[in-house]
């Protein structure tokens, strides 16, 4: 019996290997697709799959994940093939070595225009008050209260254990707002970071803390980035903001957020070299990308249903990206 | 025959805004009557934040020495009362005194509150068969059902920190204090109770000299559970902002940094065995009390 699943599992991969061999000269083969456990990355992965299966004829399967594991599979099993939306400066290091060393490569550095993270306040409370940057956020301790010390403000930090966290908690060193009156929240999950934000846009409070986007949450509670001052330098963030033991930290702003589209070498071999160029190319502007995470919201779409909502609502987008016989399959298929 | 393969599903858009209906009108509810709740929760947060600070201002000696002395009054066993005493001073030394001192402060308050309001319902449950019944499957829901589920509507109705955390503590801790002490008081034997009315005992007579005592052993198991529970909380309390040993634990989950996450573990597990070995003392030693005056 034993030797019958050997034989088996030689031969199941010896026909892929040929897949794979074959489906170089236009073919294609099997491929995974990560679907992230957020909205944006789970209506791209479904999008892709759409546009890789009725598209390039690809056979694919997608495998939910987190940033961390994904990332971490990809790199020593190669599985899944592509990351469509892989916010590398979470693992930026392992990344650099992965593809310096050809397991991986970086298809498509921007997937969305205008992400980002950082320090964030609700549009109505700096309207009100007339707050534009980070200084004038600071200098008003009295307008953002502390939950448990109503004298001092509070600022919500990023969840425990992610490396915002550490770059917060030591910017809110550098920026020395101890000493002007405030005190940090501990957010603890993002379910606690996203409870808050919910809460006080739905009551109309002040909210000032870190978060992301393009997300829901940051479009409904009218999130916006604050304006940081300078950034102080790569070598500074590298090795003092996001070092947990730094004393000496200095006043900057967040350094740019790198999302990329991160493909292993398999897919460089495997996927046609059309497929490969629709993940180069395929690049969601913000507003776009905004609309369609607030209508998914909105009508608690799945990830699929946001997918092909996207491609009848954005036709000269998604077109752009592909060329016209694949778009017609794409339209055929529908 | 697509009846008979086809599941019944509601239409979809139905679906979509029955569930959209609930979501609104929380948070509807929310805005309406979430500061109300806030403000009457104030109390216990200020009593809360209040015995922190002063955990955390008092000199560890003598932190050190009250644990020592507590589990002396509560055991009378000088090697539990040593070994609570070695445990935090380890504790203490490999750098985890604040983080445990939270945990302490709020595992204190919410089994306090848990049992303070834990066997009263037991002993209400144990009197009337009706509430038994009505009270049960709520128990349930309250230890079933996955506390990421009722997380986000507590945080929405009152923000992260410790009020939340506590009640979602408190949630999972409290029913098998409950259960346990009605447990306790149905299993008085009915030939007892028959002798104490017999006597010509009134109701008080009744509960305080003979069911709730007679129902101790019960009622300890149910404090000792209700102190486990919550211990186990303590991480998932974290996870809406409670400081506490659960903040290393959830940054070791992430980062996988092993020895962080065991140590924090094993500072959690020690308190919950000074707790359990301390309370359980205390019980037998109330029953070995009271057994020899019945008898003597």
């Amino acid at each position: 019996m034993k030797k019958l699943f050997t034989t088996a599992a030689i031969a199941s991969a010896a026909v892929f290997g040929l897949a794979g061999q074959a489906s170089a000269d236009g073919h294609c083969g099997s491929l995974t697709i990560a679907e992230m456990n957020w909205a944006s990355a789970e209506f791209i992965a479904n999008l892709d799959k759409i546009v890789l299966e009725s598209g390039f004829g690809c056979e694919i399967e997608l495998i939910p994940g987190a940033t961390m594991t994904t990332f971490a599979s990809m790199d020593s099993k190669g599985v899944p093939d592509v990351a469509p939306e892989l916010w590398a400066n979470a693992v930026q290091t392992p990344l650099k070595k992965a593809v310096s060393e050809n397991r991986m490569a970086v298809l498509n550095t921007a997937p969305i225009t205008g992400a980002g993270e950082g320090w964030m306040i609700d549009a109505k409370t700096a309207k009100e008050n007339n707050l534009k940057t980070l200084a004038d956020v600071i200098a008003r301790p009295d307008l953002f209260p502390h939950p448990e010390d109503a004298s001092k403000g509070g600022f919500v930090t990023c969840p425990a254990g992610w490396g915002c966290q550490i770059a917060s908690n030591n910017l809110f060193k550098g920026f020395k707002m101890g000493d002007k009156g405030w005190k940090i929240v501990d957010s603890g999950s993002s379910a606690g970071l996203d409870g808050s934000i919910e809460k006080a846009a739905n009551r109309g409070e002040p909210w000032f803390g870190y978060y992301w986007g393009p997300t829901v949450l940051a479009s409904k509670a009218n999130l916006f980035l604050l304006d940081m001052g300078p950034f102080a330098g790569n070598d500074h963030w590298d090795n003092c903001v996001m070092d947990p033991e730094c004393a000496d930290v200095k006043p900057s702003a967040w350094v740019t957020s790198v999302v990329t589209t991160a493909v292993t070498s398999n897919f460089m071999e495997v996927g046609p070299k059309v497929a490969q160029d629709y993940i180069a190319k395929r690049q969601f502007p913000a507003d776009a990308m905004n609309a369609m995470l607030n209508l998914k919201d909105e009508n608690q779409w799945t990830g699929e249903d946001t997918a092909y909502e996207f491609i009848e609502r954005y036709p000269d987008l998604w077109k752009s990206w592909v060329p016209a016989d694949v778009a017609a399959k794409i339209e055929k298929s529908l | 025959m697509s009846f008979l393969t086809e599941v019944p599903e509601m239409p979809r858009g139905q679906l979509r805004d029955f569930k959209k209906g609930i979501d609104e009108s929380f948070r509807e509810f929310s805005a309406a009557y979430g500061e109300g709740i806030e403000n009457f929760f104030e109390p216990l947060l200020w009593f809360m934040v209040w015995f922190e600070k002063m955990l955390l201002a008092a000199p560890w000696p003598v932190v050190v020495l009250i644990v020592g002395a507590l589990s002396w009054v509560g055991s009378r066993n000088w090697k539990l009362s040593l070994g609570s005493v070695a445990c935090f001073i380890v504790i203490g030394y490999l750098g985890m005194w604040e983080d445990t001192m939270a945990t302490l402060a709020i595992i204190s308050v919410a089994t306090l509150l848990c049992i303070s309001l834990g066997i009263p319902l037991g002993i209400w449950m144990a009197k009337s068969n009706r509430v038994q019944s009505a009270l049960t499957p709520i128990l349930d829901i309250m230890q079933t059902i996955p506390s990421f589920v009722y997380l986000i509507p507590v945080v929405m109705l009152l923000g992260i920190g410790k009020v939340p955390g506590l009640l979602a503590v408190c949630i999972y801790a409290i029913p098998p204090i409950v259960r346990l002490t009605n447990l306790g008081i149905r299993l008085v034997d009915k030939e007892v109770l028959e002798a104490a009315d017999a006597f010509g005992a009134d109701y008080r007579q009744r509960l305080f000299g003979v069911q709730v005592p007679l129902a101790l052993p019960n009622i300890f198991a149910g404090v000792n559970q209700t102190i486990m529970m919550a211990l186990a909380m303590v991480v998932i309390a974290s996870m809406i902002g409670v400081k506490g040993l659960g903040v290393p634990v959830l940054r070791a989950i992430s980062n996988q940094y092993l020895a962080l996450g065991v140590l924090n573990g094993l500072a959690i597990v020690a308190l919950a065995i000074i707790f359990d070995r301390v309370s359980q003392e205390y019980g037998r030693r109330l029953q070995a009390h009271r057994q020899g005056v019945d008898h003597g």
